[in-house]
Parts: structure tokens; C-alpha cells; sequence
């Protein structure tokens, strides 16, 4: 499934033993050990998801309006986990107030202006949206561009024929899986038949992976 | 003219017909779904560290690479800087790497053309045209121009070829037109170069005052934590002082609005009034500042070889305090616009002594006729009040580019300067020389030409050669047609290092295809004295080339072997350890390459194994030897220096025939010229072209809707662009404000070459213009 070599650089920089030690780390995400520090930046936030799903009603975790789906999600991205643009129109003088963006895309529910479930945001908390967020005025490009993406994480992933699917993306911005997964706004394949359970990472474990970790299963 | 803005009112008033908005229905656009995938690939990605490419800020980004392309960005969660956060540029900025018109081989211009040459050809040519034209002309006909984005190994190999080898000054960098105010303002308070505080300072201030600075645009990232501050924390507040409404106005607390030029005015009334309600903080200033005066009067700097050298005077407390007489809040709100209530509202602020305060500043201040003194007179409030040194009492000077910091300021590459100290003093001059292994003989202790001045010596003839790498003054030059014109005369050799054509690329007998940003290793140094290296993380493509290994290839075929003999696998780590030679002591020592290899950033002084947080304080700062609370060890008398300094006009003011002020700068989206943002697909296309933002009764006066062209005249040049109205920022009456971004749109053209008379950093935010309907 993976033929692609590492370069040569990165298989000099992780020997093989240094990769073992991270067997029980399957979330590593950068490649010294200086990624175990980063553990703890990408999982402290287990609270916000614990209280979202607490402050989430029950009817509204399971409802599913089905009008989003993976292609029009990837649709806003450059590259998996890219900030998305703004899909629909915004006034000019978009201010990224809080009350602008965050009255929709804070708690998510019906809106008649757009006729849509809205989306939920997973880091509320991050209230200058035009600092990442774009709208679209101009479909032209500049020059063309030879950018290329990669395919977007497989869903539905075990480690184990039985057991519960990976996270398969980093939870940097996105340690609330209750505001992805969840509610009638939520795209409809990653979406949760069991969100009333509230502690989603007791059985799903963090796993994106890299080089590193790929380059230890070959040995 | 002060606005406590109703966050609501404006953003009502600000959105109000708008008819860009109204024709943004959504488009199909550019989007992930089209764009091709790299073959093979099932979402394996490798990470690897990085500083972000653009602005000064800093932030740590991690580079997802896959079979050799770079495919994702995040936030690098180690960097303190950011702490896994970004903003659009740094999360699109690997898409900068692949626009299709890449320069990935050289060109040389023959018989009018440009043709494609191997990359050997073009450096064999680049070093014949200098050494016949230093023979023919002198040794300062050549020069090089850089940039603060160039790495630290660009600009020190480029310091050492030409002070060291070649004997001329002619080095500059464009960080003369960001930056040098912003030193020139240390150098004379402190006496020594770069913030005493670092980013920590957001965590701790109650008070954040922004001093011409929209900084939730231009780094959003340190805009942002101040947000998150202020809700986390109850008792924070910021008030921006600016010259026209902006989104960082939205977002603050308090808004207040002072007619350009005139912050020197509030300042010392702020000063004067914190004397007068005997708020400062005494046993600070008794112990650990002197009083000083300079010349008045020191003119513009538009004439031709304009020379100005400041003569400091030492004065007493009560000379000061005299001085300050004239600056009244009621006499400075004639001046300003700014009520005399709201002047006493700040200087109350700094003078609580409850309070933590922090000021931010970048282009609004350093940009200026009187740069200079502006920083001089912000250090003075916090002298004042002792606010200074101490974690959330923090004047920042904020840093416009990647490593304006780190290879313009700390390695020296401006004509008078020197990776230690400056080419005037021997001792210095006797560092270098050891360290380059070149006779001391060879270091002119003149300097040459400051960066408008050498453009100004490029069209009179007096320079004939000149390098241009990693910037693009073909748009950035203020006054620009002189200079554009200067470089397309006949007998003038110019050769460009770039990524991109451009309008600079335009004016090239060579152009060198470079190696950009993560296709090589090297280093930047940001805003709070972080130095931080990548490594070369994907190739370069063609036959693109590491700037500094274009200096070097130069450098060897002039004879210099000796001084540049290091090998293309370490020569990186080669040059870092020679530099840091100049660096050793508590005062600036720099980390070792395999520290900086390994961390994601490490803040110099870095003395045995620690970094330096908060300088002059001896509880953080090694370098203190007093044995007092603080050590301003920058000065020879241990002190810091507040400066009586007028309120003088700018160069050039609104008058009857050109009755509008001229403001410039950049938006979030974009990155200066816009040579790397345009190629963004994503940043493009929010923000696809420039415009001139007016207010909304002068767009009505004179009969022009959004969209609409204006024509915008100065006494150099005119051009016409769509205007916008009720956009993201809005002026006062009687100002426009044109982004720099666009080069089809060359607002250059229009604004006036007046600089600092001490930084000679040109004023881009202020000249005089009038408008027409087009
Ligand atoms: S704030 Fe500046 S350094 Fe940080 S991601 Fe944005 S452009 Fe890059």
C-alpha cells in the first residue's frame, strides 16, 4: 500500500531504533524527539471535547440534514487540514468580529439566510477568522500554478480488523471532534452514528502517519 | 477626529454598499478537488521544521513533504512563537513554490533579448561585468542590494565579498526602508540594537497601545494572542492610535484617530502629561536615565547627496520639562485632531503604575520623516514610567520581514555596517578583517551609499554594476520612475537573483534563477532575536541556486578562494560558525548550529545554554554587571537616553493644489510585492488586484462608486486604479490608502523619496496628491 521511499535524508535522520521507541507513540507527527513534546500540545485540549459533547443536546448530535459531503468539504481546501475558504459571500469589510462568523459557526443550527445547516467551527476560541479564512472574489489566476495535493486520508481505518478507526488527521485546530462529526451541519461520511458517547479518543487513538513510522513497519 | 468606535456602528457603516461583496457569488474557483495529487500517495506525509516564509513574526511551521514536493503546512506546536497557530500565508506558503513561470535557469540579455544560458555562463559574465567595471569605474561603482529576507548566510557571505574583498560599502539591503528607523531609534536610546522584551510580553500586558500599526493584518498571529489575552484575562485592553481606521480599529478596545506626522506631537504630550501629574516612576529615572537634545530642523533628505549627521547634547530633567512646555494636551489637540481628553486617557494608562503596558509599532513609525525621533519618543514614555524590561512593559518595535532582524540588523549589510559594530570604528573594522582573513586595509571606514541614495548613484552613473537579490525595488522604490529610469541607462549592468519575473527582472542584463526558501538551508532571525534555521527540505528545480552559493560561485572566480572555500554539502553550517564568531560575549552570543538544527528557534543572547528573554533586566539578562535592578549597558554611561524632540512636518503636506494625503501599505493576504502572494492561488483570488481605499464622502464629492476609476496625482507621477469604498479599512476625509501589492498598479510612481535624515528610511505613508474621476 505504501511503496514510496522516504529520502535519503529523512532515513539518516531516524535509525531504526529511535523509530522503535516510538512504536507505542503512533501519533507521532514530526520526525525528533523532540515530537514527543508536541504530544502534549496536540491532545491537551481532551477537556473541550469533554464539554462539547456535554454542552451538545442529545436530538442534535444525531440529527443529519446530509447536505455536506467529503467533495464539497475538500472542495474549499488547498491540501488536507488546509484552513477552508469562505464559501459564501462576505461583506468587504469582513471584520472577523466575533459576532459576525462566531454567531453562526460558533454553536452551528439552521440558517434561513443560506437555507443550510451551518458547519460548527472546532476552535472557537480563535476569534481573528480572516486571519486564516478567505472568501473567493476572483476566479482567475495570476499565473497557473503545478501545484499538487495528496488524496485526502482513507476513512474507516483499523489497526485491527475489529477494532475502532484512527483519528487520521492532527488534531492541531481540531481537537473537537464533537464540532466535526457531529449535528446536521457535519459532512455526511465522517459523520458519527454514536455521538452520544461523548468521549470519542477512549477508542479512537490518534494516528497520522508519517515517514517515520512507515519507514519502522518495513523493517 | 476621535472615534471610541461602536464596533457595530462600523462595521455597518463599513459594509454599506458594497458592490465587490455584492458580485461575489460564489464562484467553482481553484480548488482542491481539481488540483492533481502526487502520484502514488496514500496521505503519508513527512514533517519538517521551517520558519514561515513571510512576515516578521516568525512563526514555526512544520512542511509536509511527500516524494520530494512540499504538499502541506501546519503550525509547528514547538515554536513559542505560535505555538501551532499560522495565518493564510504561512499555511498556503509552500503553494509559492510551484507557480509554472519559475526563473529555473539563467538569462543574459543579448542584443536586446534575454536568452537562456547555463547558470555557469551567467555567474562567469555576472563576474567579469564586475571586475571590468570596478577596474574601469573604481571599486564603488559596484554594489548589492539585498533584502531582510534574505537568510543570514545570503547576507553575510554578501557583506564579507564586498566590504571585505572588494572594498566597497556599496552593500544595502531593503530593510533600509523598514527597518532602519526602527535602529537608528535603539542605537540612540540604548546603544544597542533590537527589543529589550520578547513575544512573552502579550501574555503579561494589561495595555496594548498599537502606534500606527494594523496589526491584525500584518501579524495576525501576535494579534491574535493579544485576542486571546484579552478574553482569557479580564483586565487587558487595547486601544489603537492610528491614522486611519483599520480591522485592528474593529477589534480594539478604543480607537483614536491623529492626523499623520503628528504622533510626535502626542507622544511628547503624553510625556508632559505624565510629568505634570507626577507619574513617573522616579527611582527609575534617577538611577537609570540621562536627558539629551539633537539637531532641530534636519530637513528631508530629496535633494541629491543630502547629508545630515545628529550631534547630541546633553540636558537637565528641568530642560526637558521645559521643552515639553509647548506640548499641552489642549496646544497638541490643535495639531493632532486628537481631543486632549483622549491624550490624557493614554498617558494615564502608562502612567498607572498598576498597569503593564505595551506598545506596538512597525511601518507607521519607521516609516517616517522623523522616524527616528518617533521611536525615540515612545522609549521616553516608558522611561518615564520605568515600563520597560520587565515581562508586559514593553515598547516592540515589530519587524516587517522574515530576517529584516537576523540578517540586516545583526549581520550588518547596510553601507555603514558591520557584522559587529560599524565600518567607522577601527576595532570593529579589526574584527572583520581578522575574521574574513582580509587586510584591515580593505575595509573602507566610509560609508557609501544608503539604499536611496545608491539608486539615486545608479542613475546619476556614479554606480554601474549592481546585484538585486531576493527583492523586487523595481516596485518598492518611493518616487520610482527616477529610479526604474536610472536602470535601464545604457552603460548600467544589472543583475537579478529571483524566483519569479518581475518588474525588477524587467529591468536585468542577468537574471539567476534562486533557490526559494526551503530548497535550501539556511537561517532568518525574527522580531524578538530568534534565529531560526531550516533545512534544504525540497530541491530546488532547474538550475535555481542558493543565493548565498551565487555569491560564493562570483566570489571564487575573482580570486577569493581563500575567503569562501567551503563545500556545498556544510557550507551552511560552515558560515554559521564563522559568523557567530563575531557575536561571542553575554551581549549577543549566538546558539551553536546543532542547537539551532535541533529547536524550532533560539533567542540570542543564548549564554551557556540559556536564552535571553528580557535584555537590561539582570534577572534574565546575563549580560548585567551593575549590580542595580536594571543595566542599560548599551550606552557608555549605563543608561538609557530620553530624547527632547520636536514635532517637525512632513515633507510634504495636503495644500490647496493637492489637497489629499498619500497613505501606502500592505494587506493580510499579500506579501509586499505581492511576487510570491499572487501566486498563491488562494490569496489571489480573495484579494486579485489593487485598489484605492477612500472614505465614503470623498468618493461622493467626486462622484465615484466602488469599483470606479481614480486617477491619482503627485507632483512625480500619476496612475489610475478602482476605487474601494466601505472595504476593510477606512480613511479620514482627505486621505486614500493604496495597497503595494499589485504591479500593475505601480503607486510608486506617485510617492515621494523624503527619508529620515538619521535612518535615511523613505515616508511611504505620507505625501500629497490630488484626485480625478477616471
Ligand atoms: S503571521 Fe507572519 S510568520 Fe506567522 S504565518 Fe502569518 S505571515 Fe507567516
Amino acid at each position: 500500500m505504501m511503496e514510496k521511499k522516504g529520502s535519503e535524508k529523512w532515513a539518516k535522520a531516524v535509525p531504526g531504533l529511535l523509530a522503535l521507541s516510538f512504536l507505542g507513540l503512533l501519533l507521532v507527527t514530526g520526525r525528533e524527539a523532540r515530537s514527543v513534546e508536541g504530544l502534549d500540545n496536540f491532545d491537551h485540549q481532551g477537556k473541550k471535547l469533554y464539554e462539547a459533547g456535554e454542552a451538545t443536546p442529545e436530538i442534535y448530535l444525531s440529527a443529519d440534514s446530509g447536505d455536506r459531503n467529503l467533495a464539497s468539504f475538500y472542495e474549499l481546501r488547498q491540501y488536507p487540514g488546509s484552513p477552508p475558504r469562505i464559501p459564501h459571500k462576505v461583506d468587504l469589510s469582513f471584520s472577523g468580529n466575533e459576532t459576525d462568523c462566531l454567531s453562526c459557526h460558533a454553536k452551528g443550527g439552521y440558517s434561513p439566510e443560506f437555507g443550510k445547516f451551518v458547519p460548527v467551527t472546532p476552535h472557537p476560541e480563535n476569534s481573528l477568522c480572516y486571519q486564516c479564512h478567505v472568501p473567493l472574489t476572483e476566479e482567475k489566476p495570476f499565473v497557473a500554478s503545478d501545484w499538487q495535493s495528496i488524496e485526502p486520508p482513507r476513512l474507516g481505518r483499523s489497526f485491527l480488523s475489529s477494532s475502532p478507526p484512527t483519528v487520521p488527521h492532527s488534531l492541531q485546530l481540531r481537537e473537537n471532534c464533537i464540532a466535526c462529526h457531529t449535528g446536521p451541519g457535519a459532512v455526511a461520511e465522517i459523520r458519527v452514528a454514536h455521538a452520544s458517547r461523548g468521549n470519542c479518543r477512549q477508542c479512537h487513538v490518534p494516528a497520522v502517519q508519517t515517514d517515520e513510522l512507515r519507514e519502522f513497519q518495513r523493517k | 477626529m476621535t472615534i471610541t468606535i461602536d464596533r457595530r456602528r462600523f462595521i455597518q457603516s463599513a459594509a454599506a454598499g458594497s458592490a465587490i461583496a455584492a458580485a461575489g457569488a460564489i464562484f467553482p474557483g481553484i480548488s482542491f478537488g481539481a488540483w492533481p495529487k502526487v502520484a502514488g500517495n496514500t496521505g503519508v506525509v513527512s514533517w519538517q521544521k521551517t520558519p514561515c516564509r513571510f512576515c516578521g513574526t516568525g512563526c514555526g511551521v512544520l512542511v509536509g513533504v511527500v516524494d520530494g514536493r512540499a504538499v502541506a503546512v501546519k503550525g509547528d506546536p514547538n515554536c513559542s512563537v505560535n505555538k501551532g497557530l499560522c495565518c493564510m500565508k504561512g499555511y498556503h506558503s509552500v503553494q509559492a513554490l510551484y507557480g509554472t513561470d519559475r526563473i529555473t535557469t539563467a538569462k543574459i540579455r543579448k542584443n536586446g533579448e534575454m536568452v537562456e544560458v547555463p547558470i555557469q555562463e551567467a555567474l562567469d559574465l555576472v563576474a567579469a561585468k564586475l571586475k571590468e567595471t570596478r577596474d574601469k569605474h573604481g571599486k564603488d561603482s559596484v554594489a548589492i542590494y539585498g533584502s531582510g529576507q534574505w537568510t543570514i548566510p545570503d547576507g553575510y557571505v554578501a557583506s564579507k565579498l564586498f566590504k571585505g574583498c572588494l572594498s566597497t560599502n556599496n552593500v544595502e539591503a531593503n530593510a533600509r526602508l523598514c527597518m532602519a528607523s526602527a535602529v537608528t531609534g535603539f542605537m540612540t536610546s540604548f546603544g544597542i540594537d533590537e527589543p529589550m522584551g520578547c513575544y512573552e510580553d502579550i501574555d503579561h500586558a494589561n495595555v496594548f497601545i498599537t502606534w500606527g500599526n494594523n496589526m491584525a493584518e500584518m501579524h495576525p498571529v501576535l494579534f491574535s494572542r493579544m485576542l486571546a489575552n484579552r478574553k482569557r484575562r479580564t483586565n487587558v485592553k487595547i486601544i489603537d492610535f492610528a491614522t486611519r481606521l483599520t480591522r485592528t480599529s474593529q477589534a480594539a478596545d478604543t480607537s483614536i484617530l491623529f492626523r499623520p506626522q503628528t504622533d510626535l506631537a502626542v507622544a511628547n504630550a503624553i510625556c508632559h502629561e505624565i510629568i505634570a501629574n507626577d507619574w513617573v516612576n522616579w527611582n527609575f529615572v534617577n538611577e537609570h536615565v540621562s536627558f539629551h537634545k539633537g539637531k532641530t530642523n534636519i530637513g528631508y533628505g530629496t535633494e541629491d547627496h543630502f547629508a545630515f549627521t545628529d550631534q547630541d547634547e546633553a540636558i537637565s530633567f528641568e530642560e526637558y520639562k521645559k521643552f515639553l512646555a509647548d506640548y499641552t494636551p489642549e496646544r497638541v489637540e490643535k495639531i493632532s485632531g486628537v481631543p486632549a481628553k483622549d491624550i490624557k486617557y493614554m498617558a494615564a494608562l502608562y502612567g498607572d503604575p498598576a498597569l503593564k503596558v505595551t506598545s506596538f509599532w512597525c511601518m507607521g513609525m519607521n516609516q517616517h520623516t522623523r522616524g527616528t525621533w518617533i521611536n525615540n519618543l515612545v522609549y521616553n514614555i516608558h522611561l518615564l514610567v520605568g515600563k520597560i524590561s520587565t515581562p508586559g512593559n514593553s515598547p516592540f518595535s515589530l519587524t516587517g520581514q522574515p530576517s529584516a532582524c537576523g540578517t540586516v540588523r545583526e549581520v550588518g549589510t547596510l553601507t555603514h555596517g558591520l557584522p559587529h559594530g560599524v565600518v567607522m570604528n577601527e576595532h570593529d573594522r579589526q574584527m572583520a578583517a581578522e575574521i574574513w582573513e582580509v587586510p584591515v586595509a580593505n575595509i573602507d571606514p566610509k560609508p557609501t551609499y544608503h539604499t536611496v541614495e545608491m539608486f539615486r548613484a545608479l542613475d546619476r552613473g556614479d554606480i554601474k554594476f549592481i546585484w538585486i537579490q531576493v527583492t523586487n525595488p523595481m516596485v518598492t522604490m518611493p518616487n520610482l520612475k527616477r529610479y526604474r529610469e536610472g536602470a535601464k541607462k545604457d552603460d548600467r549592468f544589472i543583475v537579478v537573483s529571483d524566483v519569479y519575473p518581475t518588474p525588477t527582472t524587467d529591468v536585468a542584463d542577468v537574471i539567476l534563477p534562486s533557490a526559494f526558501w526551503i530548497e535550501k538551508e539556511g537561517m532568518f532571525g525574527n522580531s524578538e532575536r530568534r534565529t531560526q534555521h531550516f533545512a534544504e527540505i525540497v530541491k530546488p528545480p532547474g538550475e535555481a541556486m542558493s543565493d548565498t552559493w551565487q555569491i560564493i560561485e562570483v566570489a571564487r572566480r575573482l580570486g577569493f578562494e581563500k575567503q569562501f572555500p567551503w563545500s556545498k554539502e556544510d557550507y551552511i553550517e560552515k558560515i554559521w560558525e564563522e559568523y557567530r564568531k563575531f557575536h561571542a560575549g553575554p551581549k549577543h552570543e549566538m546558539a551553536s548550529y546543532q542547537v539551532l538544527r535541533a529547536r524550532s528557534g533560539v533567542q540570542w543572547p543564548f549564554v551557556n545554554g540559556k536564552e535571553t528573554r528580557w535584555r537590561f533586566n539582570p534577572q534574565y539578562d546575563p549580560a548585567c554587571t551593575n549590580g542595580k535592578d536594571f543595566d542599560f549597558y548599551g550606552k557608555k554611561d549605563n543608561r538609557a537616553w530620553i530624547w527632547a524632540r520636536p514635532y517637525e512636518p512632513a515633507a510634504e503636506s495636503p495644500d490647496s493644489e493637492y489637497p489629499f494625503w498619500l497613505n501606502t501599505g500592505r494587506v493580510i493576504e499579500h506579501w509586499h510585492t505581492g511576487s510570491l502572494t499572487r501566486r498563491i492561488p488562494v490569496l489571489h483570488n480573495a484579494v486579485p488586484s489593487g485598489y484605492v481605499e477612500m472614505h465614503p464622502e470623498d468618493a461622493a464629492q467626486l462622484g465615484v462608486v466602488n469599483g470606479e476609476k481614480v486617477r491619482i496625482i503627485s507632483r512625480r507621477g500619476e496612475i489610475v486604479m478602482p476605487a474601494q469604498i466601505n472595504g476593510r479599512g477606512v480613511p479620514p476625509r482627505n486621505m486614500v490608502f493604496v495597497p503595494f501589492f499589485d504591479e500593475s498598479y505601480l503607486i510608486n510612481e506617485v510617492t515621494l523619496d523624503a527619508f529620515c535624515p538619521i535612518s535615511k528610511q523613505p515616508d511611504y505613508k505620507k505625501c500629497a496628491v490630488r484626485l480625478e474621476k477616471a
